[in-house]
């Protein structure tokens, strides 16, 4: 239990948290002593000597931000001589320090000398000196420059990086007065600084300042504050953003909000320029002979609700398709899904969850009842183990792995990393087990077999939580026996030592978490590879109670809601099957449409359609926010299918690869223009809200929906705004029931949130699993070798996955300077022993090959990251298409397609 | 011994930054660390390239530019200072033909100063490479430059 000490600061009483920071306790209670070094999410540095106060029985002037606070103590905060000290602390930084500004940032020095009266030059003691000092600046990063001479060496930029960011990149040069920070050998741009720009956000004196817009920002002018959620990855990161004259000049994190507490990365905080790029689509397009023609909203929508009519007459209700969108809102999602079910009425409504995490959720779901993440983000910082497999999650899930890397740096956790291929995070890492592609089922059996053996398995939990109990375990048990180490090292090539180390420290952990990403679930067995993960923390009891359990970061920003509000062909909002003849009737009433009209069978999924689009089955097809011409495995045989079409609508910011195949293109706004929620990887429900108005005509999603629906003489209902679009969803789905937008306004809410009094769900599965029979059940299953192998012919094997800088299809993030110039060229990654096999060097251009298709001139980059046998490339580059190479065969479960492992050959000489 | 073969004689530990520093400066003959040596350091002792090169640059007695092959540090400190430690350097930046902090055309001296060097009893003092001389005037200046000059042919 936390203990209460009171203290006094200048005579008022304040009950504090026992050993609690004191200046932090006295900010917290209104008493303004100032500070320059000293931040929250930072340990104390002791440096600016601002925050000074007498304590009693202590001697001298002491920097409370070094204080803890104790049982009776007696603070002076103000008096005469600690401000007189300031004052002169404050002159002193000032003769160091080059005042000028271009109110392009936040000057908390400056409010100071205004505060402290030293704005009046004739009430300064010193000269100015640090023209004299020789301090240098550096402008060669990408997103910043540092200016030594405004720096007040306070520490926090050094700190944001290494203690919140984890990265430590920044350090001080030299010493004394002549010191100031550097990144890397006073190049900050060949520093290894990712751009997260933790340090601009945290900067005091405008020292280190972001560089895009930063000639259109005026703080001291007209501007708007806007908090919203970040557009790219599934953190959900709330970001303030800066408009000014209609355009959006800056964003930053937002402090003291989860799941991000500020952080965002180098997306985050400088991938906005999309928004207001002139490539935005602005008015409806309309191709005539084979070429693209303006149209207004009208005949547009017109034409659309004609041939989508006409699909219905002459090919029936099954004929056609909707993908809605990962990077929408709920709201925007929710009316699609609502509109394929009742407009179009079928259920082949999919999106590209299908292609992401659809055998993690469809895993979860068997074996748990939920398909979603079970703890919070912020709950990696406590947790003393984790697993991370398959995922790469310092590029892919930044913020998060801020979390991971402070367990792993400042509290001893130790992380066991599963992956075929080298991640930055392996540099925190106590293990990595490097298996081959496609052999995690045999890996993980083997560590299962290890924990049974040595009787590392927890009884209690398998017996009261476990469906069949010790019995469910026999059968694992019996399953599992053939996985000895000598089988599993020779399948795997994962030493056994290392792999009985990673099963024990697992298994013994006390709040271990599992961060499972791409590279398991995007496999012919992902759901097996999840399966078995999910039979692995069953048996040791590692979830279920806060700190453990077992979190699939999502890839894109609404990937989670997008299902939630039921965007599936096999569930309704809130994963109610799609066959459950009770909800049906419930929707249909909350809906006003007749319930025989919902159709009680199963849609297609993502790939299905498009296998159906190929053999004639679907003719039309609505797509909104997605671009499967680049994000659709085996895309020769999507093209050809998408050609097949009689009509394709497709609803977008930007033009894609797919907009070109288009019958019509509907222009749609981005995240800064849309006003509704988004939901997270840890199930948080949050605010999205409109920041800047629409280019052109385009028009909110939903907006465009509706119109639609009208047009075809199904109403989807009126709506005034997104507000109620949401409480419909509400209204549908249990586990929102108790959400609204009025309870987001400050922050989100975790669902299931049922009721209006309910604060939100931060862990699941703490009383019972959210099955029939609230146990959960485990689900052995045996390793298959993959159907496609290496072999004379096609001697490697090809992984996919994404960087740091791209984002999906690269639509958007393509679309930004900044990201740019950090990472703009497709390549692949070779071993070294390969390349030289190959007599290949690095930047050579090859051709690469598989049995679907071929793809030209991509770079080569020699790394010990992959496998001898092995190649990455990343898929967000539509001059390097890799998944012309990938496979369109499905898991049975998930019907997920596997990306992750590609039989190929290189041609090199192109 | 190439640079790597240097760096592998320690543990891969950061507490021997400083050692792996001393080892890769005394191994180069321009006495100075150049920027691959704090690269292959950073790399091999998993730090960033800043910290290394924040630790390169504290520390007077690293050079990041070539230096001559001895390195002369005077002594400043008090006792040094008193005894006219001042006319000890600017008798030295005439006999070198060069400024304090900077290196003598053939590259063999490059002429710096120190904190105290503990030959209180002794001084003014001074310290060339690893030998520390004392008592010095004009005269034994020239005579200890002298010596050097010789030493570098015959060696």
């Amino acid at each position: 239990m936390e203990k209460t000490v009171s203290i006094h600061i200048d005579g008022k009483k304040l009950n504090v948290q026992e050993g609690k920071n004191l200046l932090q306790a006295a900010k917290e209670n209104n008493i303004d002593i100032p500070h320059l070094c000293y931040h929250r999410k930072l340990s104390p540095t002791g440096a600016c000597r601002l925050c000074i106060v007498k304590i009693n029985g202590q001697k001298g002037l002491i920097a409370s931000c070094t204080v803890r606070a104790e049982e009776g103590m007696e603070v002076i905060a103000f008096d005469e001589e600690l401000e007189e000290a300031r004052r002169f602390i404050l002159d002193y930084l000032l003769s160091e320090h080059d005042e000028s500004s271009d109110g392009s940032y936040m000057d908390e020095f400056k409010e100071l000398v205004v505060r402290y009266g030293l704005d009046d030059k004739k009430k300064r003691k010193y000269a100015p000196i640090w023209k004299y000092l020789g301090y240098p600046s550096d402008n060669s990063s990408p997103v910043l420059t540092y200016e030594a001479a405004k720096c007040i060496k306070c520490f926090r930029c050094i700190k944001a990086c290494d203690e919140v960011q984890g990265k430590n990149v920044l350090s001080f040069t030299k010493r004394g007065i002549a010191s100031y920070i550097t990144g890397g050998f006073e190049k900050w741009g060949e520093s290894e600084c990712d751009g997260c720009g933790e340090c601009i956000q945290l900067c005091p004196t405008g020292a280190i300042v972001e560089k895009p817009h930063r000639d259109q920002i005026m703080l001291h002018q007209d501007h708007k504050k806007v908090k919203t959620t970040c557009p790219y990855c599934g953190v959900g990161c709330q970001l303030e953003l800066i408009v000014q004259n209609g355009k959006i000049v800056r964003a930053d994190g937002v402090e003291g909000v989860s799941p991000n507490d500020g952080r965002l990365c180098v997306k985050g905080r400088f991938g906005y320029d999309y928004v207001s790029h002139p490539d935005r689509l602005k008015v409806p397009l309309i191709k005539k002979g084979g070429r693209f023609t303006e149209a207004g909203w009208d005949e547009a929508l017109d034409l659309v609700a004609e041939k989508f009519s006409e699909t219905i007459k002459k090919h029936g209700k099954r004929s056609l398709a909707g993908y809605a969108s990962a990077k929408t809102t709920n709201e925007d999602n929710y009316l699609f899904m609502k509109f394929v079910r009742t407009v179009f009425g079928n259920n082949n409504v999919d999106y590209c969850t299908r292609l992401c995490h659809a055998s993690t959720v469809t895993a979860m779901l068997r074996s748990l009842g939920d398909g979603a993440g079970s703890n919070s983000i912020e709950d990696y910082e406590k947790s003393d183990c984790i697993l991370v497999t398959g995922n790469n999650m310092i590029e892919t899930h930044p913020v998060t792995a801020t979390y991971v890397k402070y367990a792993a740096q400042r509290r001893g956790a130790r992380i066991i990393i599963i992956d075929p291929k080298w991640t930055p995070l392996v540099k925190d890492s106590h293990i990595w087990l490097q298996p081959r592609l496609g052999t995690d089922v045999a890996l993980l059996n083997g560590m299962i077999r290890v924990i049974i053996r040595e009787e590392l398995i927890d009884r209690r939990f398998i017996e009261k939580r476990v469906e069949g109990g010790m019995k469910a375990l026999e059968e694992l048990k019996a399953l599992t026996e053939k996985y000895t180490l000598e089988y599993v090292e020779e399948i795997t090539g994962v030493p056994a030592e290392m792999m009985q180390e990673a099963a024990r420290i697992y298994a013994g952990a006390r709040r271990p978490l599992i961060a499972t990403g791409m590279g398991y679930s995007q496999q012919l067995t992902g759901t097996h590879n999840v399966f078995c993960l999910i039979n692995m923390m069953l048996i040791t009891g590692q979830i279920g109670r806060k700190g453990a359990g077992l979190n699939p970061p999502r890839g894109q920003n609404n990937v989670q809601g997008v299902s939630d509000v039921g965007a599936s062909p096999f569930t309704y909002p809130g994963y109610v099957p799609v066959g459950d003849d009770e909800n049906r009737r419930k929707v249909a009433k909350i809906w006003n449409v007749p319930y025989r009209e919902l159709d009680p069978e199963k849609g297609l999924s993502t790939v299905e359609i498009m296998q159906a689009a190929y053999r004639g089955e679907i003719r039309a097809m609505y797509i909104m926010g997605e671009n499967p011409m680049l994000t659709d495995p085996n895309l020769n045989h999507t093209e050809e299918a998408i050609k097949k079409l009689d009509f394709l609508v497709v609803q977008d910011i930007f033009h894609t690869e797919t907009t070109a195949l288009a019958d019509v293109v509907l222009p749609a706004t981005s995240f800064a223009e849309s006003e509704g929620t988004f939901v997270n990887s840890d199930r948080r429900v949050l605010r999205v809200r409109k920041a800047v108005d629409p280019p052109g005509q385009a028009r909110q999603d939903w907006e465009i929906i509706t119109d639609i629906a009208k047009r075809m003489g199904k109403p989807l209902g009126s709506y005034r705004d997104e507000s109620e679009i949401w409480d419909e969803i509400a209204r549908t789905s249990p586990i929102f029931a108790g959400i609204s937008f009025s309870r987001l306004e400050k922050q989100g809410i975790q669902w299931p949130c049922p009721s209006k009094e309910h604060p939100g769900t931060p862990t699941l599965f703490e009383e019972r699993f959210n099955t029939a029979s609230g146990l959960a059940k485990l689900h052995p299953v045996d390793y298959a070798e993959q159907t496609e192998k290496a072999d004379n012919e096609y001697p490697y094997i090809l992984n996919t996955g994404r960087i740091l800088y791209q984002y999906h299809s690269s639509t958007m993030s393509r679309r930004n300077v900044s990201l740019n110039q950090f990472a703009n060229e497709a390549y692949v990654l070779m071993h070294p022993d390969d390349a030289k096999k190959q007599g290949l060097s690095n930047g050579d251009k090859v051709d690469i090959s598989s049995r679907r298709g071929v793809i030209r001139s991509i770079t080569v980059k020699i790394s010990g990251e992959v496998l001898l046998g092995e190649l990455f490339m990343p898929f967000h580059y539509s001059e390097a298409p890799v998944n012309r190479l990938t496979r369109d065969e499905l898991d049975p479960y998930s019907k997920i397609a596997p990306f992750k492992l590609s039989a190929v050959k290189i041609v090199t000489g192109s | 011994m190439s640079i790597k073969e240097i760096i592998r004689q320690f543990k891969p530990e950061h507490h021997n930054l400083l050692n792996i520093m001393h080892a890769l400066q005394n191994s180069n003959p321009g006495n100075y660390l150049t920027k691959e040596a704090l690269e292959e350091t950073a790399s091999y002792l998993g730090l960033t390239k800043a910290s290394v090169y924040g630790v390169a640059t504290y520390y007077t007695m690293f050079s990041l530019e070539p230096r001559g092959r001895y390195i002369i540090r005077v002594c400043i400190s008090p006792v040094c200072e008193i005894i006219k430690a001042e006319t000890i350097i600017k008798h030295l930046e005439k006999v070198l033909g060069i400024k304090t902090g900077q290196t003598s055309s053939d590259r063999l001296f490059t002429l710096e100063l120190s904190e105290c060097l503990g030959q209180c009893h002794k001084a003014p003092s001074m310290m060339i490479n690893d030998r520390v001389h004392n008592c010095l005037d004009k005269n034994s200046i020239e005579e200890i430059i002298e010596e050097y000059r010789q030493m570098s042919k015959s060696d």
